[in-house]
């Protein structure tokens, strides 16, 4: 949701920030729907100068009777696949397979509409430079994001920090746009085969949460990549992660519950302006029970302290 | 409210002007952790409390200077102008941009006015232009910079103040110092610590930033392990040998240099530069470039970027189309009659009962491999055309003789290019065709065939 504005980090200074208040300057509006990693049910971020935008909910709805018909079709096959898929066991697969699972590629990159359940993101958001593209590899098995980073912050006289790109997943949805989240809770390890140039990536996981003012809390660790030719083999544990919310890391921090995950994300933002490439094979998740710990930072202790 | 502490404070300043001559006492106590408490500082603080200097200011007090006169003349009519402080950076930026001239500037303005009137907008301009000066990786600037602040003025003497918040915009600028330490990745010291609980006190916003930093920095700061130096080496020889070492991932693989960087006068007295040529092979890359069916030429790619820090370099690689299906061989299998010299008599070779696996414990993912060609050595040149990587071919042949029998393709860029145009999986014969029409056309991408 709020992922691509989460992680202006640098390698070592986590907390980084979009400043955003009200506004001074008139942009477009349309530029910013376009890029935009919300949904359609989430306020926009209005950036500043920005007009809000006045049109009435019905002046946003665009009729198209064969649009609508490929909706009914699909939303009945989805429909369909859930009473049927039910028959053979949780998630459509068999229960001894559901139980025995210890490893799930979770994302993978097959064919052009495996491109379509991501999302990719850049600062031009709030009114930066950078550029960010997606595309798939040469033989079709690999998700290639590019692009180029640039940090200069957007001259409106408020936004401070610029330079960002992201790519984010998209939340997936059941019959009807009902959400759907993934339950991740039998494993504990984020496995992925990314091959990146050498700088430094954040890898955002966000959750379902239950009240409003959570919206934009993700759960962040690092993905440091070597570079080179080779592909890198990353596991990163989920207890690692750390809770933020609008870029800065809070002060109470929170076990990363994996029972409802929306969704997963990837930012740039180490400040190092030029172009930036990453490879993504897949995206899986491991039960690594050599790992035993429950979460990596303290909770009996208050920081700051006192 | 303010009114009675102001009437007070310039009493104390009437005090103090007394004991101008006598030295300033310190407050930070031994061991510098241990702060003063708030109840000591109304013991002790009371009539110093309108400015205390620190360690910081005491022991650096260099004489007046050339340039500090020149700097401090203009000052004096402050009140005139509008901006004065970005105009006191720039004034010293005109000569010279080391940290000498910043501190010079802060003693400067420290020196200007004993009530350091507009700290704030100095210490806002002060930040923004410490990467000018090189300085902004230097933590003992920043608590010069913090020193600025009059201490013991911000500090919330009684529960009303320290309920509300007590001067934000000094406290705002406190936070803001800190963060471009945060953002440029410094840890802060304990002398930062001593001076934000003077200035600001110990529960104060600066103060718990300061906590912030210390708590979550130290968690991170080996958390990268592919660790790269803050400062990179200077000599592009050192800096291609630590970048290929990191790239090859490999403790077999040896960096081989096989041309340092030099300079030649010729006789009719032209100057040609040779570049610096460093390679990098394993011993497994050896043997399957060994294997390497000759009838299928290797290439020659780049320059691939590779980015440590804020540096960018580029690389180039020596790497073979991926097999072919039909050409792919079959491995065979280990016969177990054959034994080795160091096969133990007692036990086979291999066992194919795993007894330690349950049902559940099949921990591979169900993934296809990428298909992808072998990349056989890696290079790393001062220049980039074909001429520089011909010769570290050919030093590649002196251990690798078979590449005298293999055709090499030079397919090369003029400007970085993606890693993955590289690994085409299955070349179309379309696509060869276009190689080999590039190759007629230009001569610079000829084939070369040793």
């Amino acid at each position: 949701m709020a992922v691509s504005r989460k992680a202006l980090k640098s390698l070592s200074g986590v907390y980084g920030v979009t400043h955003r208040q009200p506004l001074l300057f008139p942009s477009t509006l349309g530029c910013s729907a376009i890029l935009s990693t919300r949904s359609a049910y989430e306020r926009d971020y209005r950036r500043p100068g920005q007009s809000p935008d006045t049109r009435w909910p019905w002046q946003k709805i665009h009729f198209d009777f064969s649009k609508g018909v490929e909706g009914i079709k699909k939303h009945i096959g989805l429909l369909k696949d859930e009473f049927v898929q039910r028959w053979t066991g949780p998630e459509g697969r068999p229960l001894l397979e559901h139980m025995l699972e210890q490893t799930r590629v979770q994302w993978e990159f097959r064919g052009p509409e495996s491109l379509d359940q991501w999302v990719v993101s850049s600062d031009q958001e709030i009114g930066g430079h950078s550029v960010a593209y997606t595309k798939l590899g040469k033989n079709n098995t690999t998700c290639f994001l590019y692009g180029s980073l640039c940090s200069m912050p957007p001259r409106d006289g408020e936004t401070r920090y610029s330079g960002y790109c992201t790519l984010r997943s998209k939340q997936p949805l059941a019959s009807f746009d009902r959400k759907k989240t993934y339950d991740w809770s039998s494993f504990n390890t984020l496995h992925m085969r990314i091959r990146g140039d050498g700088r430094p990536w954040m890898v955002n996981v966000s959750v379902e949460t239950f009240f409003s003012h959570q919206r934009d809390d993700i759960y962040s660790y690092f993905l440091y990549t070597r570079g080179g030719p080779y592909w890198q083999d990353v596991k990163i544990p989920f207890s690692k992660f750390f809770l933020s919310s609008r870029g800065r890391i809070q002060d109470n921090q929170h076990v990363l519950w994996l029972d409802k995950v929306k969704s997963i994300g990837f930012t740039l933002g180490d400040k190092a302006d030029g172009p930036f490439q990453l490879e993504i094979d897949f995206i899986g998740l491991r039960n690594d029970l050599a790992h035993t710990e429950e979460f990596a930072y303290e909770l009996y202790k208050r920081n700051p302290e006192v | 409210m303010n009114a009675p502490r102001h009437l007070f404070r310039i009493q104390c300043i009437g005090c103090v002007t007394r004991f101008l001559g006598t030295p300033v006492q310190r407050v930070i106590l031994p061991g510098g952790a241990h702060l003063q408490t708030p109840g000591s500082q109304h013991s002790n603080g009371q009539f110093l409390r309108s400015f205390h200097c620190s360690a910081v200011c005491t022991t650096s007090r260099p004489n007046r200077t050339e340039f500090e006169k020149a700097v401090e003349h203009p000052t004096q009519h402050k009140d005139k102008s509008l901006i004065t402080h970005d105009d006191l950076f720039e004034r010293a930026a005109r000569d010279s941009n080391t940290k000498a001239d910043f501190n010079r500037v802060v003693d400067v303005f420290n020196k200007a006015d004993i009530r350091r009137r507009g700290h704030v907008e100095f210490i806002y301009a002060a930040l923004k232009k410490m990467p000018e000066f090189g300085v902004e990786r230097d933590i003992a600037v920043y608590n010069k910079l913090l020193d600025v602040f009059p201490k013991e003025v911000f500090v919330p003497q009684n529960f009303i103040q320290r309920m509300f918040n007590h001067y934000p915009r000094q406290q705002e600028c406190g936070v803001q110092l800190l963060e471009q330490i945060e953002n440029y990745g410094i840890i802060p010291n304990v002398e930062t610590k001593v001076l934000l609980a003077q200035i600001f006190g110990e529960k104060s916003h600066p103060m718990r930033k300061y906590q912030r930093i210390m708590y979550w920095f130290p968690r991170f700061k080996h958390a990268n392990p592919f660790p790269v130096p803050h400062v990179l080496p200077g000599d592009p020889v050192e800096l291609a040998r630590f970048s290929l070492t990191r790239i090859a991932d490999d403790l077999d693989a040896k960096v081989t240099i096989y041309q340092y960087p030099s300079t030649d006068i010729t006789e009719t007295g032209q100057e040609v530069t040779r570049p610096h040529i460093l390679g990098i092979q394993s011993p497994d890359q050896r043997s399957l470039l060994a294997k390497h069916n000759p009838c299928r030429p290797v290439y020659v790619e780049g320059p691939f970027p590779l980015w440590l820090r804020k540096t960018c370099v580029h690389y180039f690689l020596l790497k073979a189309d991926p097999i072919p299906p039909e050409e792919k061989v079959v491995e065979e299998d280990v016969d177990p009659e054959l034994i080795g010299p160091e096969q133990s008599l007692f036990y086979p070779q291999r066992v194919e009962l795993d007894l330690e696996r349950d049902m559940g414990d099949d921990e591979s993912f169900y993934v296809d491999d990428v298909e992808e060609g072998l990349v056989y050595a890696m290079c790393m040149a001062g220049q980039g055309d074909q001429a520089t990587l011909s010769q570290w071919i050919s030093g590649l042949q002196e251990t690798c003789p078979i590449l005298g029998q293999i055709p090499t393709v030079f397919r090369l860029e003029s400007g970085p290019r993606e890693l993955q145009t590289s690994s085409d999986a299955q070349q179309t014969p379309e696509q060869e065709v276009e190689i080999d029409q590039i190759i007629e056309d230009e001569p610079q991408r000829s084939q070369r065939v040793n």
